[in-house]
Parts: C-alpha cells; sequence; structure tokens
C-alpha cells in the first residue's frame, strides 16, 4: 500500500466535487419499437408462470391468459361504451368448435388443425388430454375449481382421434363448458412438460412455476418474479386474430403515486390499479384516457357472522341493513365510482342477474323498531374488521357504519387487521361483522350463490345455513329448463333479501388508466389486462 | 506477516463469537413468525374455489402441520445444508431471490452511505469550525429537515421535481430503464458490471437511474452523520495539540484535516457503521416508492403474506450483515487509530 491516508481523503473529496449529471437518458436504439411495445405497470407481482399454483396473484392469472392458450373462450360485448367479457358466447381458441349433445353429457371438442406450441412441435389430442387430466389430479388450484363443472376424474377426458377430444359428465352441468374457459384451464405442451415431470412432481408444476411449456399469442422473453415479465409476440399463433402489440412489458411499480405519474408522463401506456383518489385528478388534467367499468362479477359486502349471537338472529341483520347510510357509504369509499347494489325497489327480483340492487335503504325508526323485536333495545357492542391492503375503501366504511350504528345504540369498534390475519380468521369463522369483497369468474346466478352462500367454506362469508338455498343451488345448477331454472334463481334471491346473511354494497369500477392512443381495452372475468384486445392508434 | 496472523486470528475470533448472538437471532424470529396471527396456508390457498381440502394440503407441504419443534429442527437442518427454504411470494427458492436482490440493496445503500458521507462530513466540519454561526445553524435546519421528512415524503418529491414537473431524471422504476440492455451479470452491482464491460452509456444510465433514491436515503441519514462529526471536532479542536499545531504555525487546512479530522472520526466510523446496516433493512420505503427490486420490500411483501421463509432469510441476512459491518468499521477503526490496534 502507497496510497496514504492524507491522498486518500483528498481522493475522497475531489470525488464529491466532480458533478454528475442528472439527466434522462437517450433510448435511441429503442425507439423504432416503442410504438409495438406495451408497458403495464402493476402495483401487484407476477409470481408463477404456472396459473394453478397455490398463491398465484391476480397479476399471474393475467400473464397466464396471453401465454397460454385454453381450450375455449369467452366472447366480449360493448356496455356503455366500454368493452365487457361475455360468459354467455363461447367462441373457440384452441379448439376451433366444439359440439354438445341433446342431452348435455357429452362436449366433443375440434382442436385447430395447424396450431403448435411455442416450440413448433403441432398440438395434439393427446397434450389436450395430458393437460385436463392435470387439472383434475394435481394438487393445484385447478381441482376444486373444476369441480364446480362436474369435471372430477380422468376418466372423463377421452381421445377420440386426430385433435378431437370428449369430455362426458355424469349430469348435464350448466357450467362444465365455462370451465374449460377459465384461467386455471391452461393447454400444456405435454411432450415438453413430461421432460421435466419427477417421480415426486408428475405433473412438472415446480418446473412450470418459471417456465413455460404453452403455445398462446406471446412468449416468455424474460420473467423475474416480483419484478418483472417480458413478453413478446408470437408470430405462429394461429388462435386468434395476431395482437397489435409485438413486445409486453408488465412491470411491478408497488407506489400509486409513482404508476399515475408514469401514466400521465407517457412513459408507461396502462395501469388498472391506481388510486380512485388520484384518478379523479388525472382525467381533469386531460393527459390520459380512463375505461371505468363497473366489476360485473364481483360485489364489496358487509358480512355478518350468522352463527354468532346476536348476528345469528335476522331481525339484528336486518336491523343494522336499516340503519346504515348507503349512499355515504357509496361516496365516502368510491367517490361513487361504481355501480349500487343497494336501494332496489322490490318484493321479487326484476332480474334473474345476480348481484343486483337488493332492496334495502336507511330508516332509523326501522332500525330501531326491529332492534327493539329481536329484544336488544338497548343495542350491544361488537367489532368490525376490514383487511389493511383494502383500507383506502374499507376505512370511510368502518367510520361511517361505527357513526350510524352508534345511532341505534350499537356500540362498534374497528378493528384493521393484516390480510393474510383477515383471511386466518375468516377460514376459521370467528369474524363477526365486517367488510370484504368477492369475484366469481363465472358469474351465473347459481355460481354465486353456491360460492358464496352455501356449505362450510371459507368462501360462505356469512356462515350461512340455509336448506332451502341449498336445495335451490343444487337443482339449479343441473336444470335444463329455462323456465324452471329462472323461478329457482329468483327465490334464492328473495331468500337473500329477507334474510340478509349479508349485505350487498356495490361493483367498484375497474378504472384503467391508459395512454390516449391506447384501445380496445376490455374488462375481463379475471380482472386483469388481455393484451391481446389492445392496440395502438 | 506476524501482524497480518494476528489481525487473521482476530477476524476469526470475532466471526466465531457471533454465532451465538446470531442463532439466537434466527430462533426468536423463527418463533415469533409462527406467534404471530395468520396462517400462511389459508393466504395462499386463496383461489376463487379453494377450499379446507387445499388448505391442508398446502400446510402439509410446508411442513407447517408438525409440532413448532420438530419444524425448528428442520429449519436448522436445511440452513445446515445452505437451503432457506422457497418464497411462496415469489414461487422461487430464497436462495435465488436474495442472491438476485441483494446487489441493488447493497449498491444503492452504499451509494447513499457515500453521498451522504461526502456531504456529511464536510458540513459538520464547517459547523464545528464556526459553532453558533449561520453556518452552524444552516447545517442544524438540513439535518432537522433531512430527519423528520419521512423518505417516502422526500423520494415522491423528488420524483415530482425532478421526473415529473422538469423531466431530468429518467422514470423512476427500478435500476435501469426498462427498455434498456441489461449487462452481462457479472457481480450483480450495474455500475460495476457495466464498468468492466466498457459500456460508458450504460453506466450513465444506471447511475441517473441510482441518484435519485440514493439522495432520498442520504438525506435521511444526513442528521447523525453530520451532527456526530460537528460535536467531535468541537471537541478535539480544544484539544492542546491543534493549539500546539496552530503556534508551530501549521497550515489551516492541514491542521484541520489531518491532524483534527483523523481524531475525529472514529464516533463517526461507528455511526456510519450503525447507519449503513439500518439502511439496508429499514429504508423499505425508498425500495416501494423507486420500485427498486431490493431485499427489504421483499421481506416486507413476505411478512405481509406470512410467508415464513423470507422473512427468516431475510433476518439472517441483516445479522450476518451486521456482524461483519461491525467488524469491518473494527478494523478501520486500527486504521483511522493505531492506538485502537493494541488489544
Amino acid at each position: 500500500m502507497t496510497v496514504t491516508r492524507r491522498q486518500g481523503l483528498m481522493g475522497l473529496a475531489a470525488l464529491g466535487a466532480s458533478p454528475i449529471a442528472l439527466s434522462a437518458t437517450p433510448a435511441l436504439a429503442q425507439a423504432a419499437s416503442r410504438a409495438e411495445t406495451l408497458r403495464q405497470i402493476t402495483g401487484g407481482a407476477i409470481n408463477t408462470l404456472d396459473p394453478t399454483m397455490p398463491g398465484t396473484t391476480r397479476e399471474s392469472f393475467g400473464l397466464s391468459m396471453n401465454v397460454y392458450d385454453r381450450l375455449v373462450a369467452f366472447g366480449r360485448k360493448q356496455v356503455n361504451g366500454n368493452w365487457v367479457f361475455d360468459n354467455t358466447e363461447i367462441r373457440g381458441e384452441l379448439a376451433e368448435r366444439f359440439e354438445i349433445s341433446a342431452d348435455g353429457l357429452t362436449i366433443t371438442l375440434h382442436l385447430r388443425p395447424g396450431a403448435l406450441w411455442h416450440d413448433g412441435t403441432p398440438v395434439t389430442a393427446e397434450d389436450v388430454k395430458w393437460s385436463l387430466d392435470r387439472h383434475v389430479s394435481a394438487k393445484s388450484l385447478a381441482v376444486s375449481q373444476f369441480q364446480t363443472g362436474s369435471l372430477t376424474s380422468t376418466e372423463q377426458f377421452r381421445v377420440a382421434g386426430p385433435g378431437v377430444v370428449v369430455v362426458t359428465l355424469d349430469k348435464p352441468d350448466r357450467l362444465a363448458l365455462s370451465n374449460l374457459a377459465v384461467t386455471y384451464a391452461i393447454m400444456i405442451n405435454s411432450t415438453l412438460a413430461k421432460k421435466h415431470a419427477t417421480d415426486d412432481d408428475p405433473w412438472a408444476q415446480k418446473w412450470m412455476q418459471t417456465n413455460t411449456a404453452a403455445g398462446g399469442a406471446y412468449k416468455v422473453e424474460s420473467f423475474r418474479p416480483g419484478v418483472q415479465a417480458v413478453l413478446t409476440r408470437n408470430e405462429d399463433w394461429k388462435n386468434g386474430p395476431l395482437p397489435f402489440f409485438r413486445r409486453v412489458i408488465s412491470q411491478t411499480v408497488p407506489e400509486a403515486a409513482t404508476r399515475a405519474n408514469l401514466i400521465e408522463k407517457g412513459d408507461a401506456d396502462i395501469a388498472i390499479d391506481l388510486q380512485t383518489s388520484d384518478i379523479a385528478s388525472l382525467e381533469s388534467r386531460g393527459q390520459v384516457k380512463v375505461a371505468s367499468i363497473p366489476q360485473t362479477n364481483g360485489f364489496t359486502h358487509i358480512s355478518f357472522n350468522t352463527r354468532m349471537a346476536p348476528f345469528d338472529n335476522p331481525k339484528v341483520r336486518q336491523a343494522i341493513a336499516a340503519a346504515l347510510p348507503y349512499d355515504d357509504m357509496f361516496k365516502a369509499s368510491l367517490f361513487g365510482r361504481g355501480r349500487k347494489l343497494y336501494g332496489g325497489d322490490w318484493t321479487t327480483p326484476p332480474g334473474i342477474d345476480f348481484p343486483q340492487p337488493m332492496p334495502v335503504k336507511q330508516d332509523l325508526d326501522k332500525a330501531r323498531a326491529l332492534l327493539a323485536e329481536a329484544g336488544m333495545a338497548g343495542g350491544f357492542a361488537t367489532t368490525f374488521s376490514f383487511g389493511a391492503s383494502t383500507a383506502a375503501t374499507a376505512e370511510p366504511v368502518a367510520a361511517l357504519v361505527q357513526e350510524a350504528l352508534g345511532r341505534i345504540g350499537i356500540k362498534v369498534e374497528i378493528q384493521k387487521l393484516p390480510d393474510a390475519q383477515l383471511n386466518t380468521l375468516q377460514a376459521e369463522k370467528k369474524l363477526a361483522f365486517y367488510t370484504d369483497s368477492g369475484t366469481a369468474w363465472l358469474p351465473a346466478t347459481y355460481y354465486f350463490f353456491f360460492l358464496y352462500f352455501t356449505r362450510d367454506q371459507r368462501w360462505n362469508f356469512a356462515s350461512w345455513e340455509n336448506p332451502r338455498i341449498a336445495e335451490l343451488a343444487n337443482a339449479a345448477r343441473f336444470e335444463r329448463d329455462p323456465a324452471a331454472y329462472e323461478a329457482q334463481c329468483r327465490e334464492m334471491i328473495t331468500i337473500l333479501a329477507d334474510q340478509m346473511p349479508l349485505l350487498m354494497l356495490w361493483q367498484p369500477n375497474m378504472d384503467a388508466v391508459m395512454g390516449k392512443a391506447i384501445e380496445g381495452f376490455t374488462y375481463q372475468f379475471y380482472r386483469q389486462v388481455d393484451f391481446r384486445d389492445l392496440k395502438r392508434a | 506477516m506476524r501482524a497480518l496472523g494476528r489481525a487473521g486470528r482476530h477476524v476469526g475470533g470475532r466471526l466465531l463469537a457471533a454465532i451465538p448472538a446470531v442463532l439466537g437471532v434466527l430462533v426468536l424470529t423463527f418463533l415469533v413468525m409462527r406467534v404471530l396471527p395468520g396462517d400462511p396456508a389459508v393466504y395462499f390457498a386463496g383461489g376463487p374455489s379453494a377450499g379446507q381440502a387445499e388448505i391442508d394440503a398446502l400446510r402439509a407441504e410446508m411442513g407447517l402441520d408438525k409440532p413448532v419443534p420438530v419444524q425448528l429442527l428442520y429449519y436448522f437442518r436445511d440452513i445446515a445444508g445452505g437451503d432457506l427454504g422457497r418464497s411462496l411470494t415469489t414461487g422461487q427458492p430464497v436462495l435465488t431471490d436474495i442472491r438476485q436482490r441483494l446487489p441493488a440493496s447493497l449498491e444503492l445503500t452504499f451509494s447513499a452511505l457515500l453521498i451522504a458521507l461526502l456531504a456529511a462530513v464536510p458540513l459538520g466540519i464547517l459547523a464545528a469550525l464556526r459553532p453558533g454561526s449561520a453556518v452552524d445553524h444552516l447545517v442544524r435546519f438540513l439535518c432537522t429537515m433531512g430527519v423528520c421528512m419521512p423518505t417516502f415524503v422526500t423520494g415522491l418529491l423528488l420524483i415530482y421535481v425532478f421526473y415529473y414537473l422538469l423531466g431530468w431524471s429518467p422514470d423512476p422504476t427500478g435500476r435501469l430503464d426498462i427498455f434498456a440492455a441489461t449487462p452481462p451479470e457479472i457481480t450483480g452491482f450495474l455500475l460495476v458490471d457495466f464498468a468492466l464491460t466498457g459500456d460508458g452509456e450504460g453506466w450513465r444510465a444506471a447511475a441517473t437511474q441510482l441518484l435519485l433514491p440514493a439522495a432520498t436515503m442520504a438525506l435521511f441519514v444526513l442528521a447523525p452523520l453530520a451532527r456526530m462529526t460537528r460535536a467531535s471536532m468541537l471537541a478535539v479542536l480544544g484539544g492542546e495539540f491543534i493549539r500546539t499545531a496552530r503556534a508551530m504555525g501549521l497550515p489551516g487546512w492541514r491542521i484541520i484535516l489531518v491532524y483534527a479530522l483523523r481524531n475525529a472520526i472514529l464516533p463517526v466510523l461507528t455511526i456510519a457503521g450503525i447507519v449503513f446496516s439500518t439502511m439496508l433493512g429499514a429504508n423499505v420505503l425508498v425500495e416501494k416508492v423507486f420500485s427498486w427490486p431490493g431485499v427489504a420490500s421483499y421481506a416486507l411483501d413476505a411478512l405481509q403474506a406470512s410467508d415464513y421463509a423470507p422473512v427468516q432469510g431475510f433476518v439472517l441476512l441483516m445479522a450476518s450483515i451486521f456482524v461483519v459491518v461491525n467488524l469491518v468499521i473494527d478494523l478501520l477503526y486500527g486504521l483511522a487509530d493505531p492506538r485502537a490496534r493494541t488489544e
């Protein structure tokens, strides 16, 4: 060592004196492809390339729709000038066409001739059979989803010749075909996947978390879990119109304010999870385009634990329903950006769509009377909980609930819980009174009731047991007569409106904020961006 | 040669002595994670139709169905084999995650510490030379501002001014312009990798990307460093040897930089070590605001999801780094002050 301490110090001082210029880097080399590149920024992160893995984030669902094909896909329709998915119109994706037998027990799928996997090998009926077998056999989220379509055993899937797969059902399940279109129902290049299968892991689940065996519209160019994923267009894709964007970057930017800045400056193209409070000001400055679409397959609710006193008494639930200031909550929580699910005016439901506005409104006298009828005129004390990640929208609701119920003598303590803790308490049925939200991928009325209002399971938010609802939901599932199905749905909605195990509040808007030149955004059932829909004008 | 051997024995002894502390921290974290409410199996089996069967399967897969002492034994066995477990949040082994993210955090922290020291030491000296003057008050004001502004406020403010309003700074997301090519991974430190491959433009791009988050962090730690320099310089400047040096007619800069600063730098080094360890873990907000793919935001995400393995891995990492940093500081003492060497 010849450098003395003094020289070292002088060196440091010299370093400090040299200015480091602060300026934007010119990206000349990339400029040519920028117009054909879509940059999406998200608050959450993509954590797996296999959407059936437990713990898959919603962002990963979105990625998988672009990378993997399913046998069939939902169509889309225009509602109030915005595109929204349409689960009543099912079209072929990897399957060119399909037929359903008259008794509804057999679905025959004809694969698209000439369809290729990303590695260039042809798609075969055996690949499809292997993929379907995986979804009912491997330990994954697909198993329980497929059960809702009565798809439970590998024996139900049969190769019936080159490019033909037959699915057979024991009962004519209303949602069997729809289940082949959901996010989990990915079609996998089985030859490739099997190479990476092991004795412990016969379905190559470990390998597929960070690799793909797909054939969809986009290929994964690079993937860094929790940071970003880069996709390139699959030029040989034949299962739909070739997407506009050649390259897609999906990047995680955790800070909402930074996401808003990036979109407004035009450095990023689309974001769907900005803060509601930012969106109005972004809109007013006019640098961006906002598509506000009610999340038609979701709902925000206030749930009672119907197994826990005093909420086991329907009168108490009805009293609270009559005490809440719905309009104030809607404005404070969402700035009115959504569709109301309260304030309906009916005794028999006007339609069988669900969720629909339920007949509740604020009426304090009625609330006090009902509370007195329940023998609790003096009120009681309870806690109202919500998850920390929903605090921006749930906190105003909680404050208003506390204030309104105070006026009829119910003392409410507000409890904000970390999400993992809320979920655990929810699954253990230990929450008394709380707000949360739910989404059904397949927005059929019976499916909502089956998922959210029957059985002893986590998604039965109110832990509600109503034998008639269980009976109706199970009957509606296999009902072939449209008139009978309609009557069953109507009765379920009527019972719900009367018993009030939970209070439907609203469907929040999905606010997709994008550059002015981006067109074609579609609200999808999995609440993510389908890059295939988008183009730059 | 003998001195080198003695130093080596000293380092080895220190590292050995640190093992019980690290083990204690590990056991404590392990237990605390399991005592905290929130069941990772429930959280991660969160599909729209997942039921109790999925939750139980996941719990068994994660080994959470076994009694806690057995889990702890398995955990130590895995750590001994270099396996920190698998993160459910990212789907990757924790070791891979940390290996990818640690250089980002270290690069940011080193840069921030460098900026902070380059600003704090001269400021502290200036303040000490003229205590009670306008300069002293200005420094005090700067330090107070730096400390009382939460880092995410400083960060968002800097982004707003330099990116949104002025447009000088590149978009504040991550370590490199998203459309730019990344250098081949050699050390994981972008500045080093770009320098090694001789890519001047890339180096500049990475440096400008680094500047805002590093400045945000530097502002926050300016106060302890500058105040400590000032206090320590004040004490030393009143010493007799300084008076002697002045009486002997030595040039002013020589007295201050060579005789005073060298004697005053020990407490500053101590603080710098503590500040460094704190910055690495505690500046999660800076990482969040600037989408910096570092270890702190990784641990926070995992903690919110009750994902045990990454949190435990992070704590192990932090404990090890703390041990190493303390050791390095001790060795630096010896360089700065020969008296500290004679142990």
